[in-house]
């Protein structure tokens, strides 16, 4: 059946593209990826050479900035994807409108929308099923088994630690104000995979941050996710820069596709995230906790 | 205004020049787009359509075609409400957003956006992908509905209330509309923020079967009201005298706006600014009598609409503009110009 079926899409998609690709099964064919995790993912199994268009959440790595922006994967144009004339367009399930993707498939192009992955196990899985839509299971398995070394490694520590330290995640994006990321959220997820607590899981999805609030929420560690390098500036959030996490330097300020969006780079994350997390909670700030309770 | 009436273009000058424009501008707008299919492509796909690749096929057809019909349509719907209210309330600052049209869809469909997986989800269930704009066409049309009640005392109605009702409403479903945009996630929020720019990108034939009945509706109907309006410019009770029904004319001109410009923003989003400027554009140049100035306002408004969309996804190509963006863009300067030269005139 399933045969049959990509069978009947490669006579269809054959007529149509006969100038540009006469391949239109999985290898060498030309892939659109509309998410940011998906394209580094993409450039990290070495099949750079076939993306043809990428999305604007996709910025890494630098190269990507060569290929052509088909706008945000939650709007995508039929005719501007359809113009890069690919074979394959590989998307998450956050992709947008469903009018856009069925009319794509109805001239031909295979269109795979993978589920959004917010853990590192689904990581994994999102690397081994890439690998196998282009056809690179064997470079997939290595960067998965080199991930999944460093994902055992974590896990190995967040069971010598035993307590589960408290982490503010905020998120810095457009240059006005900072977010929570509080539950439900892959800031939530985040912090799960290194084993602490969010200090803001009382609120749900990203919601400004109010100085107040950070204040109270005292964590012992803080972590701040760019959209763009230098959107933060802690000259800007002083409530930040007294609590005693800052002050004792268990913070990181880095990029929010880094941290967030569970690609190729999450290893990376992971260690550094637990690289900035206190021994045990310090004496200090569970006073001080204790205060603000 | 007055003074100028030699200067005035004569009306048949006017609409061919109009007519002319809207067809450049319906070629101009099949034959470009992200994906490569130029007037030559186009001639061919038409002389031979069994021919052609599926996917040029699909691009022009399914495409280029409805989205060409529904903008025309919308950018029509919109300056002629934007004519007929700004003849009703004698206000040249008025649009079909005044009477809470555009607060009540965007407070409809940002509901539906937020709340359709949880609160509303009956309504998503029973409506289907037609959830979004029917609920903004509800959203439209009840707003209306609720300014026009409050501005009505014992069967009669004041415009000077309604366009206050109507500034007060939309401010409450501003403010609605804001409390559930704190509330939205991260897609949602992003969903509602296109939702509010606009777009004619996806734009199908089924979006046309379902708006364009109302829109044509409102087209139609909207010469009707040429006359009682240029009676209402020398004040109600005049138009009174004049032997119109006052308060059918409004109540007509209330409910053809709201019709039109609901449906339109259904299945479009946000567009703004069509409806205020085109109206007062046209005005400077056919004056403002409307039997002339309600039909050229609706060419120009699909003109100008169609004309933005064309630029709107070639300019970022492959990527699109969103098409409220657009016209707020080219329309806000454009404006601005316009005021500037006309002080200087003065």
């Amino acid at each position: 059946m399933r045969l049959t079926g990509l069978l009947l899409a490669a006579l269809l998609a054959l007529p149509a593209y006969a100038g540009s690709a006469s391949n239109a099964g999985a290898k060498g064919s030309r892939i659109v990826s509309a998410d940011g995790a998906v394209t580094e993912i993409l450039f990290a199994l070495g099949v750079e050479d076939r993306l043809v268009g990428v999305d604007t959440t996709s910025k890494y790595p630098e190269d990507v900035n060569q290929l052509p922006k088909v706008g945000y994967l939650r709007a995508l144009p039929f005719e501007g994807v359809l113009s890069l004339e690919p074979d394959h367009l590989i998307t998450t399930e956050e992709a947008e409108p469903e009018q856009t993707l069925q009319r794509l498939e109805q001239v031909g192009v295979k269109v795979t929308r993978l589920p959004v992955a917010q853990s590192p196990e689904q990581t994994l899985q999102r690397i081994m099923a890439i690998g196998e839509l282009v056809d690179r299971e064997e470079a997939a398995a290595r960067l998965a088994a080199e991930l999944q070394v460093v994902f055992t490694d974590i896990d190995k520590k967040v069971a010598a630690r035993g307590s589960a330290p408290k982490v503010l995640l905020l998120l810095a994006a457009g240059g006005h104000g900072v977010s929570f990321g509080g539950s439900h959220t892959g800031a939530d997820a985040l912090l799960k995979a290194i084993g602490a607590t969010n200090a803001v899981s009382n609120i749900r999805g990203y919601k400004p941050a109010s100085r107040e609030a950070i204040i109270s929420a005292n964590p012992d560690a803080i972590v701040v996710a760019e959209s763009a390098p230098g959107q933060f500036r802690i000259a800007d959030w002083p409530e930040l820069a007294q609590l005693p996490a800052w002050k004792n330097g268990h913070r990181y300020v880095g990029d929010s596709m880094m941290l967030l969006s569970f690609g190729p780079r999450l290893a990376e994350a992971l260690v550094i995230l637990d690289g900035i997390l206190p021994e045990a909670p310090t004496a200090e700030s569970t006073l001080a906790s204790r205060h603000g309770d | 205004m007055a003074t100028d009436t030699a200067k005035r273009a004569p009306a048949s000058l006017i609409f061919m020049v109009l007519a002319g424009l809207a067809v450049l501008a319906a070629l101009f707008s099949l034959t470009n787009g992200a994906y490569p299919l130029g007037t030559s492509d186009v001639v061919n796909l038409l002389l031979e359509p069994e021919a052609a690749k599926p996917a040029a096929h699909m691009v022009f057809f399914d495409v280029r075609m409805p989205r060409l019909v529904l903008g025309f349509l919308t950018g029509a719907v919109l300056a002629v409400s934007g004519t007929l209210l700004q003849g009703l309330f004698r206000n040249p600052l008025a649009d079909p957003g005044l009477i809470g049209v555009s607060g009540g869809a965007a407070l409809a469909a940002v509901s539906v956006i937020v709340l359709g997986g949880s609160w509303l989800s009956d309504w998503t269930i029973l409506t289907g992908r037609w959830a979004l704009p029917l609920a903004a066409f509800v959203g439209s049309v009840l707003t209306t509905l609720v300014a026009w009640r409050v501005a009505s005392r014992s069967g009669s109605i004041a415009v000077a209330t309604l366009l206050l009702a109507g500034i007060a409403i939309n401010a409450v479903a501003g403010a609605l509309t804001g409390l559930l945009t704190f509330y939205a996630d991260d897609s949602e929020l992003r969903s509602l923020t296109f939702w509010s720019m606009g777009s004619l990108g996806h734009a199908s034939w089924e979006d046309l079967q379902v708006a364009g009945p109302w829109m044509l509706l409102a087209l139609l109907l909207a010469p009707v009201l040429a006359k009682p309006l240029d009676a209402f410019a020398l004040g109600e009770s005049v138009a009174g005298h004049l032997g119109f029904s006052v308060q059918w004319v409004k109540r007509a001109t209330v409910v053809l706006s709201a019709l039109g410009t609901g449906a339109a923003v259904a299945v479009t989003g946000l567009i703004g600014f069509v409806g205020l400027v085109v109206p007062h554009l046209l005005r400077q140049i056919v004056g403002a009598g409307h039997r002339v100035l309600i039909p050229a306002s609706g060419l120009a408004g699909g003109v100008l609409l169609v004309a933005a969309d064309s630029l709107a996804r070639v300019v970022v190509a492959p990527a699109e503009l969103p098409i409220g963006l657009m016209m707020s863009l080219l329309g806000g300067p454009f404006f601005l110009v316009l005021l500037m030269r006309m002080r200087i005139g003065a």
